[in-house]
């Protein structure tokens, strides 16, 4: 890629996903890996309805094999899972879900229970909203979603999970408004490496502009209580490509609530200003509140830049000019926007790998084609990892080792290209990623930070 | 029970061995209710044809994930060097690959290998497939298994989705073998029929013997003998080259000629008998390799014995002695200063049952007092009824009884009652996850994950005592983190004496 002028190009691909293909290199998991957005929501345990590997496999890789971080209060071990055997695959594992739950009331404290199934019961048939309603009726706080992992990714289970929350949590919820109340749908738990600091500084800016935030998800997040509130948002953001369009729409049917969809993840002060600009005129706020904390924030933000750039034009002939980013829709054009617009890297090569659902690859599509004023570059979507590599392969990089966005699944490429590798996506095997954050005035910082480490810890 | 290649599945351990996963008692009356008679292998032994013996096994109604075969056959066969490990499922079962790789990346290095990617496939099954089946799609998917790596073998795990929707996988695969030339191992290994993973040795085993090893070897290796290993260093190579010996390391890091010629080896042997129970018992009986007759290699005591009768199946006797006795010289007065060092600490082990009482005697030969350990799973007989390689007997005869002797898959919210009964100083384990929900206790843990060599032979002994004292300096972290940690269980149940009282209460 490079600079072109800003004018469409001709689809490149057609545009149909690689679904039905095989995967090599894993980059996500399937639906039932959304029990760990359930174990996302502060005092929320899932209950598991499935084969006996089937929460190792989901918990070890999206929570241990990915940044290490680890699961909290509800992690490790806790979830219980029926462990479905021969028994339940024959005569059906109602009863068998029945008495897991039962004794799961006298062993487990949750504010909610989230019972998720796998391939095994959705396959055989449970009747498990039947199950589970007999104990919505004694008032046990616990919810179903039907996750079987022949149904889809970990994205679109995440879907199921949210909107059998929003749909079963029961109570009379309040619908009076409160103005300045947002809820914010964003980054995919676990999934992204960095959610939990990610979805912590996008909070911190949200509130900065005089917003109350919804997170959600995530240690910054209130848990029930906070879902509890949802209907009376002002309104609902959704802060993703595509990721909670979808729950937004629902929302949007369901209590009537606006919303408001922002792509980009802002990352650094210009996206991040342009975005708290554009937040605040939805919501109505005064501009001048907006305004005095983006100067404050930018104030510190420059101050530190200032410093860097010391660095960064001593040592720029050295350094890589041509990025490649591979990942989920998110981070992908979240990251690109960042280096072309900020640090001023030439995209080399965009290619998203979550299975991105088709109704809105097209628009994704067009904003990298708007990446900058002047600078439009193409995605690709591709799931298949073997692919990926041989679309890299291909890439021009010109005459300097390139730096790639991408996961551990580069490591071996990487070196084959004698570039640079910044793990920011699933899986992650060689950082170990606590609250860091990516994104917003303070996540950008610290990516900057994370670049050029990575490239000048190679010297010498 | 019996071994028999000519079906393509194995049967599980609970249907071959009469493996249990839930019990709680004292370690001498496991080993009476097993079938290893302590009198010697008689009536009650299953493999001479009798029924197997069935343990009582507890049931409770609380479970907590256990972990599946495929996971195992995952481990196995994508760390073949020279293989292509296919998942016929849905994408979910491929979660883990890259944790797989990244645990075969460092067991590469480990072994002074060029390091790479563990290289797996998944068929990705969707909705579609599940009304239409999936056979299609993994022809295709070895396909490019061929067309990309141009593997000496290819293997196919299957999943529970396949095994409900029942893909005829055997048909494809021969069709392929046929078609590529190179061995195409349907690998019958889908969750739901055991419950214990560690069935999948055992499946991916059978698909070895009857796949991969030659049925005509080419020559005998009188010098060569099986190594059974999991990934971890080489401590193997050095021993048994003072010896005069060659390891043929399987199945871990393995090459497929590695595996085609373990029918040409003098004698095959392991670390660890709960892994290797199934591969060995049938070279042995299939293919005329004799499986070692000794304890395993742990401590001085199972490693002598080990070492002795390996000398003795492969005429070695004087070398062997004369290895003893250096050995013994080299680490005695290391040994001798880390039981003063060690003294009055008590320990607790969890991990795999063969393993587990291995490790047990090391502790006990450092001084350290064990009161309490967790196997996974019992296998009240191995596939061969040699006595000899009873590992829970030797454990007994040889250090005493455990008072507290669990059998439980995992199931953490067990250990906080268990750990109570015994206050241990430390805990040494296996298996990552549950490290982390021990150590929220306070108690500072020994993962054996990254290297299972790490406690083997004399410089095992040497290893676990320095890592004792290491992580002993570790209380600090754990002390602290335990005074700031909220636990998602009842207070009802944390102050639960017994932990199997669900399953008792149950069984009343």
């Amino acid at each position: 890629m490079v600079l072109v002028p800003l004018k469409k190009r001709a689809e490149t691909k057609p545009g149909r996903s690689d679904l039905a293909g095989p995967i090599e290199q894993a980059r996500y998991v399937c639906s039932l890996g959304a029990m760990q957005s359930a174990a996302a929501i502060p005092g929320v345990i899932p209950i598991t309805h499935c084969g006996p590997g089937c929460v190792s496999k989901q918990y070890r890789s999206l929570v241990y094999a990915n940044g290490y971080q680890g699961g909290g209060r509800s992690g490790a071990g806790v979830a219980p899972s029926t462990n479905a055997s021969q028994r339940e695959v024959i005569f059906g594992g109602g009863d068998r879900l029945r008495e897991l739950i039962e004794a799961t009331l006298d062993i487990l404290d949750a504010d909610l229970f989230v019972v998720v199934t796998g391939c095994i019961s959705d396959l055989v048939g449970d009747d498990v909203g039947s199950v589970v309603r007999d104990f919505q009726k004694r008032d046990v706080p616990i919810v179903y979603a039907e996750t079987g992992g022949f149904r889809g990714n970990n994205f679109i289970g995440h879907d199921v999970v949210t909107r059998a929350i929003i749909d079963q949590l029961g109570g009379e919820p309040d619908h009076a408004t409160q103005r300045g109340l947002v809820n914010l749908w964003s980054l995919l738990p676990y999934q992204n490496t960095f959610w939990r600091g990610d979805l912590a500084e996008i909070k911190r800016v949200l509130e900065g502009i005089g917003l109350k935030v919804n997170v959600l998800f995530g240690p910054s997040s209130h848990g029930l209580a906070e879902w509890r509130t949802i209907p009376q948002a002002q309104f609902n953001l959704v802060l993703s490509p595509w990721l909670g369009l979808s729950t937004a729409r629902h929302l949007e049917a369901k209590y009537g609530q606006p919303f408001l969809h922002v792509p980009v993840i802002p990352i650094g002060a210009k996206q991040t200003g342009e975005f708290l600009r554009e937040v605040g005129a939805f919501a109505g706020l005064p501009g001048a509140d907006v305004e005095k904390f983006i100067k404050a924030e930018e104030k510190e933000y420059y101050d530190y830049l200032l410093s860097f750039s010391e660095f960064y034009s001593e040592r720029r002939s050295a350094m890589p000019t041509r990025a490649a980013v591979i990942g989920d829709a998110a981070y992908v054009l979240a990251l690109t926007k960042f280096l072309v617009r900020q640090l001023g890297f030439i995209p080399a090569r965009q290619i998203i790998t979550d299975n991105t659902p088709g109704e809105h690859r097209d628009a994704i599509r067009d904003a990298f084609r708007a990446i900058d004023h002047d600078v439009s570059t193409e995605v690709d979507f591709i799931e298949d990892g073997y692919n990926v590599h041989t679309l890299l392969r291909q890439t021009d990089f010109g005459h300097k080792p390139p730096i790639l966005f991408g996961t551990s699944w580069e490591r071996t490429i990487t070196k084959e290209l004698d570039g640079f590798l910044v793990e920011v996506g699933f899986p992650v095997s060689h950082e170990v990623v606590i609250s860091r954050s990516n994104v917003g005035y303070r996540g950008a910082l610290t990516l900057i930070e994370r670049i050029y480490s990575t490239i000048v810890s190679r010297s010498g | 029970m019996a071994i028999n290649l000519k079906v393509a599945s194995v049967e599980s351990r609970e249907q071959r061995l009469g493996t249990i996963i839930n019990w709680d008692g004292k370690a001498s009356d496991l080993a009476d209710q097993s079938g290893f008679s302590r009198d010697g292998c008689g009536a009650r032994c299953g493999i001479s044809g009798g029924k197997v013996p069935r343990i009582c096994e507890l049931e409770s109604p609380f479970t907590q994930g256990t972990g599946c075969s495929e996971q195992i056959v995952e481990n196995q066969a994508s760390h073949i060097r020279d293989a292509v490990l296919i998942h016929h499922a849905p994408i979910g079962c491929s979660a883990l690959h890259a944790s797989t790789s990244a645990s075969y990346r460092k067991g590469l290095a480990a072994r002074d290998m060029p390091v790479a990617d563990a290289i797996s496939i998944s068929t990705n099954l969707g909705d579609s497939d599940m009304v239409y089946g999936g056979v299609e799609k993994l022809r295709d998917a070895i396909h490019k298994a061929w067309e990309r790596h141009h593997p000496k073998a290819i293997f196919i795990a299957t999943s529970c989705a396949t095994g409900i929707i029942g893909d005829d996988v055997e048909s494809v695969t021969k069709a392929c073998e046929e078609e590529l030339g190179i061995p195409v191992v349907p690998v019958f290994c889908e969750g739901f029929k055991s419950n214990h993973w560690s069935s999948g040795f055992d499946a991916i085993q059978h698909g070895i013997l009857r796949h991969i090893v030659r049925k005509a070897p080419r020559r005998k290796q009188d010098d060569l003998i099986n190594l059974f290993v999991l990934s971890g260093a080489d401590v193997y190579t050095d021993m048994l080259g003072q010896l005069g010996l060659r390891a043929n390391f399987v199945v871990n890091l393995a090459t497929v000629e590695g595996l085609e010629q373990m029918s040409e080896a003098a004698a095959s042997t392991s670390f660890c008998y709960t892994f290797a129970t199934y591969l060995g018992a049938a070279l042995e009986r299939e293919f005329g390799v004799p499986q070692i007759k000794a304890p395993q290699p742990f401590g001085f005591a199972g490693t002598d014995g080990w070492l002795r009768a390996i000398g003795q199946a492969l005429n070695r006797q004087e070398q062997v002695e004369q290895y003893i006795q250096r050995e013994h010289e080299r680490i005695g007065p290391r040994v001798e200063k880390l039981r003063t060092e060690l003294r009055g600490l008590k320990g607790f082990v969890v991990m795999g049952p063969g393993y587990a009482h291995g490790i047990i005697g090391i502790l006990r030969e450092l001084g350290i007092t064990v009161e309490g350990s967790v196997a996974y799973h019992h296998d009240p007989i191995y596939d061969s009824p040699d006595t000899e390689r009873d590992t829970l007997g030797f454990m007994l005869d040889s250090y005493g009884d455990i008072e507290h002797l669990s059998i439980s898959n995992g199931q953490s919210y067990r250990f906080f009652n268990m750990l109570k009964r015994v206050n241990p100083d430390f805990i040494i384990f296996r298996h990552s996850a549950l490290g982390s929900v021990i150590n929220r206790l306070g108690l500072p843990v020994i993962p054996l994950e990254a290297d299972a060599s790490f406690p083997v032979g004399y410089q095992g002994l040497v290893n676990i005592g320095e890592e004792i004292l290491a992580v002993l300096a570790q209380r600090k972290f754990h002390e602290d983190l335990a005074a700031h940690t909220t636990l998602p269980y009842k207070a009802s149940w944390l102050a639960e004496q017994d932990p199997f009282a669900l399953a008792r209460r149950v069984g009343a």
